[in-house]
């Protein structure tokens, strides 16, 4: 035990899990290279065991053997680091004061704390935030907040720890910042929301995640729309929905698929290895492709190849190819193609598509966004682009809410514990694009970076004034 | 030893005549193209108004790394000059060797011969052109990672051609071109002006928009009405003077030539003053040059300081001193200057990122020196003369790309940001670099020479500590600032990037140099060494992680960056390991 707790007091433990990390993010960057940025992600940081490529530290020019090196992936390290911090705290910076002062300390630290949460959780800010303010008084009123939170803990820490109060301030922060971006590497979400200009939306393209929907559109009033998610979608299963009169066979599940091309356009050997498919893979040749880099900016086209079978006679009905470049929220409503089945006379329009999530506030009920109007700005004589931005009706009838609002680059839209950050626009300027974010910790960045300058700053013009005396 | 005014003096004076050398034009006779007027008239380009100095001068720049131009019998030939010369549509325009062309597989595409200093004439690249740019068609259509080293090389030779050809082609007067072919030429115009041209007409009260000048003299062709089925043709005066300037030009013709600009000038002053706007400030910034003087005189401090270190001559010291903030104060004016001709807050690109860590670095060196020293004795002076030298050199060789001034694009463009966050990071790096560079003395010193007694190593050991401490703060919090912008402005605090991993990179070889340092398992020298091991860390995320997304697949080091940054990462790796030969070799001896 006595061991044990040495090895987690000692400071080299520190350098060599800061090294480590280190290697494990240079890894991590120079992959980057050829593989795209939530893959490396998962293989690099947000695990315990990080299995690295070998061939990512040479030019890949040369013929490198693909070894894959296991090392202690990001979190493995970061609950390392946060067990060294606690028990370096827990040894070597014990409360020693007494008494009143000790009083006064932890009446600080409960209200230093109690600020904290309060920042954290937006105690007193609007609840539709719109920012028709600069970025400037934005930011640096949430960093205000922040340093009033790390001023009233670092009075805390005076009265506690006397002269070692910057050093613990600001491990303190860091480790704050640690389970911060933790927590949020576990829940936050990130979606988009492609809206036409006139168009309204209520939905959010869950972009990370897809799912294979089939909509009835036998019924006059209403379509019933069936949604199958990634998850089940494994190589080899044999899926039998309820809701739907009809068995499917998943043959292959292709994280990334080449732009559809003419199947007349392709060579004579690959199109006879090509599957006969109903719909479009009759016409258009879709294949897997390898996933796409994280610098190159390219996102994956994930398409998924089933095969329709009648429930009552086990026929099939046909095999389909379905790719994310025929949802027009992919290819930014360049075009629209949904594939239609037949089954016992009634017709289904299928998609394979980016999650769906229907858009709501706090209380539960749903809200809608209008774009109103997109303006696109370029710099005079050139086509560097100055300025984006959505012009929008945000309605959310429950919560009587009705407001037109601005959202332009640099200045998102806070809203449903989301924000709306302007990304991107539809060809021709005919509409916008918004990345939808939800991540309930976002303020402890603010936070932690004040906590932590508080605390490193004390420390350094204590540490510097001592030495300017001993200089004397 | 009484101290002399004397010499700080007549470094004053040496530095004072030095910086206004080329400053003042020389003086144009009355019965000469009136060229010092001509390069202040206004012209927008890239989507910042200059003037026409500047326009050549950069163009210039990206076409043949020079800002002037030598000919053949060795006479200098200014920017503006050879501006107006191709423009004007001069015969001898095309003989001028501005083109520089350093691939030779693209040379013997183009027939060309290799030449010291690879520059060639528009004259001598025209019989290869068409292949040219049949080469470039093709490696434009392929996908990045499909290109090879030579398509590569091709696209950049073909982009300076295209330009060059797109800005002469915008000066054009189509006033000669008869009226049958009037409508070819108007659909040629309108694609070209979907490039990015110079814009060299300024709004007046009848048109607010900034125009080409082939397009506004097109509008104004005679024929033009019956083309467009318009009653009257829209004349522009401004755009008639400019084609009658260009033509005077173009004949030899001083006097029409300095008539024409005088009225254009006036002409202009009446309708749109705001048009010359900081335009002559500019120019004076251009002529002045001040970063390439200072960067001479850096290293004219940095040889005086070497010397006077090492024999501990407290006289050369102070005479690099107070050169040393001779030239910092052109350096200071100069970037004080951009911030004012652009709007922007100092940091904006590589160029000016090289720039600030250099005047930020000369300043260190200015507090070392008057702050501390005593102890110091002149390391602020090797500091400030190496790192202002090294990074003005740098951003030398980065200016080839165009305009260092350009305007930012919409996600990057919240001066807010730009000057906390990147201001910050930027600090950062300097404070790792100055500590870096004590290092490396300290190694070098150490090593090979006896100068390195117990009191200089100590004081270096602080200095090194202080600005260890320094740079793990700023990079702190210029990295958490970073993240920040992106958590305001697209929703992700922290995405891993390769710039965001590149900053996470410095702040954690900091705290790792720190925590060494309080665990004692570095002493002096292991904090050096480490220390000159934070230069490598520094650069890789300053130029390195660039490199990645633009040179990335094929990794060559042909690209010249990424073959400086390899030679930088060798040579401190060979400090390193230097500075691990164990003490008793040191010439110093074991006082470390």
């Amino acid at each position: 035990m006595n061991k044990a707790v040495d090895f987690f007091l000692s400071l080299k433990l520190t350098v060599v899990l800061l090294g480590l990390s280190m290697v494990l993010i240079l890894a991590g960057t120079l992959a980057q290279v050829d593989k795209g940025i939530w893959t490396v992600m998962d293989q690099y940081f947000r695990c315990f065991i990080a299995w690295i490529d070998l061939y990512v530290f040479f030019p890949r020019s040369m013929d490198i053997p693909r070894v894959k090196i296991p090392f202690p992936g990001g979190f493995l390290i970061g609950t390392l680091l946060v067990i060294n911090l606690r028990t370096v705290h827990w040894a070597s910076f014990k409360i020693t004061v007494k008494g009143g002062r000790k009083a006064a300390g932890l009446i600080f630290l409960m209200l230093g704390v109690l600020v904290t949460i309060g920042v954290m959780f937006g105690w007193g800010t609007a609840p539709v935030a719109a920012t028709e303010n600069d970025a400037f008084w934005r930011v640096f009123l949430r960093l205000g907040r922040g340093t009033l939170a790390a001023a009233v803990l670092y009075v805390a820490c005076v009265f506690l720890y006397r002269q070692r109060a910057g050093m613990v301030l600001l491990h303190s922060g860091i480790l704050f910042l640690l389970i911060g971006e933790f927590i949020t590497a576990l829940l936050a979400v990130e979606a988009t929301m492609t809206i036409r200009e006139g168009e309204t939306v209520n939905y959010l393209d869950r972009s990370q995640q897809m799912e294979l929907s089939f909509t009835d559109t036998s019924h006059p009033d209403h379509d019933t729309v069936t949604v199958i998610p990634q998850r089940r979608l494994k190589e080899g299963v044999f899926l039998q929905p309820e809701e739907l009169p009809f068995d499917i066979k998943v043959h292959r599940y292709m994280v990334n698929s080449n732009r559809p091309q003419p199947l007349q356009s392709i060579s004579e050997e690959f199109r006879n290895r090509y599957p006969a498919y109903e719909g479009f893979g009759s016409r258009l040749y879709v294949a897997e492709q390898p996933e796409v880099s994280g610098t190159a900016g390219a996102r994956n086209a994930p398409a998924v190849d089933i095969e329709v079978f009648d429930r009552t006679t086990g026929n099939s009905l046909g095999r389909y190819i379905l790719s994310l470049w025929f949802y027009p929220n992919f290819v930014n409503r360049s075009w629209d193609m949904p594939t239609r089945i037949q089954v016992a006379g009634q017709e289904y329009t299928a998609y394979f598509r980016f999650r769906r999530e229907y858009a709501t506030s706090r209380s539960g009920n749903p809200f809608s966004v209008t774009l109103l109007d997109f303006v696109h700005e370029r710099y005079e004589g050139t086509q560097v682009p100055k300025n984006f931005s959505s012009q929008i009706l945000l309605v959310n009838e429950g919560d009587n809410v009705e407001r037109e609002l601005r959202i332009w680059m640099n200045n998102p839209l806070r809203y449903a514990r989301r924000t709306f950050y302007q990304s991107g626009y539809l060809p021709d300027d005919s509409g916008t694009i918004l990345q939808v974010v939800r991540n309930d910790t976002w303020m402890v960045p603010y936070l932690a970076c004040m906590i932590v300058f508080v605390g490193m700053a004390a420390q350094f013009i204590q540490s510097f004034g001592r030495h300017l005396r001993r200089d004397a | 030893m009484r101290r002399t005014p004397l010499i700080p003096l007549a470094t004053i004076l040496l530095a004072a005549w030095f910086f206004q050398i080329g400053v003042k034009p020389p003086k144009a006779a009355p019965a000469d193209f009136q060229l010092n007027a001509f390069a202040q008239l206004p012209v927008k380009f890239g989507g910042r108004k200059k003037p026409v100095d500047t326009l050549a001068r950069n163009l210039l720049g990206v076409l043949s790394g020079r800002q002037s131009v030598r000919t053949a019998d060795g006479e200098t030939v200014s920017a503006v000059q050879w501006l107006l010369d191709n423009v004007s549509g001069r015969h001898e325009a095309f003989d001028y060797q501005v083109f520089r062309i350093e691939s030779l597989d693209v040379l013997s595409s183009l027939g060309l011969e290799e030449r010291q200093r690879f520059r060639y004439s528009y004259r001598e690249i025209l019989p290869g052109l068409n292949k040219l740019d049949a080469a470039a068609r093709a490696a434009f259509g392929k996908e990045d990672r499909q290109r090879d080293l030579y398509d590569k090389q091709i696209m950049k030779v073909a982009n300076k051609i295209y330009l060059y050809q797109n800005v002469m082609a915008s000066f054009e007067d189509p006033s000669s071109i008869p009226p049958e072919q009037l409508l070819v030429a108007a659909q040629r115009y309108m694609r070209l002006e979907k490039n990015s041209i110079p814009l060299v007409i300024p709004p007046t009260s009848k048109n607010a928009r900034w125009r080409p000048l082939m397009s506004t003299l097109l509008a104004s062709h005679p024929a033009m009405g019956d083309l467009m089925h318009q009653h009257a043709i829209a004349v522009e005066p401004l755009a008639t003077h400019m084609g009658v300037m260009l033509g005077a030009y173009h004949a030899g013709n001083p006097e029409l030539f300095n008539s024409e600009l005088k009225e254009f000038g006036a002409l202009l002053q009446s309708e749109n003053p705001e048009a010359f706007n900081k335009g002559s400030f500019e120019v004076f910034y251009n002529r002045l040059g001040a970063f390439m003087k200072s960067a001479q005189l850096y290293l004219l401090v940095f040889v005086l300081s070497c010397f006077g270190w090492l024999f501990r001559k407290d006289g050369l010291l102070a005479a690099a001193r107070t050169l040393m903030i001779c030239a910092f104060i052109p350096h200071t004016f100069a970037l004080i200057a951009r911030v004012f001709l652009s709007g922007y807050p100092p940091v904006t690109n590589l160029y000016s990122s090289a720039i600030f860590i250099g005047w930020a670095s000369v300043a260190a060196g200015i507090i070392i020196e008057l702050g501390f020293r005593k102890r110091a004795a002149g390391i602020g002076n090797l500091v400030g003369g190496v790192a202002g030298f090294t990074t003005l050199l740098i951003a030398h060789f980065l200016a080839g790309d165009g305009d260092t001034l350009e305007q930012m694009r919409a996600v990057l463009d919240t001066r807010f940001w730009l000057a906390t966050h990147v201001i910050t990071i930027t600090l950062g790096y300097m404070a790792t670099f100055v500590s870096g560079i004590i290092g490396i003395f300290y190694v070098f010193g150490g090593l090979f020479t006896r100068r390195l007694d117990a009191a200089t190593e100590d004081g270096m050991f602080r200095m090194m500590y202080g600005a260890t401490c320094f740079a793990l703060l700023l990079s702190f919090v210029g990295t958490v600032l970073g993240g920040l912008w992106a958590d305001d402005s697209w929703g992700r605090f922290w995405g891993w990037d390769p710039k965001e991993n590149g900053a996470l990179l410095i702040v954690l070889w900091n705290a790792i140099i720190l925590h060494a340092r309080w665990g004692r398992m570095v002493l002096h020298r292991g904090f050096a060494i480490m220390a000159v091991f934070g230069n490598i860390v520094t650069a890789w995320s300053w130029f390195g992680v660039n490199q990645l997304s633009v040179g990335l697949h094929s990794y060559g080091f042909t690209d010249s960056a990424s073959f400086w940054l390899m030679v930088f990462v060798l040579s401190q790796i060979a400090i390193c390991a230097a500075g691990l030969v164990p003490p008793r070799r040191w010439k110093s001896g074991c006082n470390t």
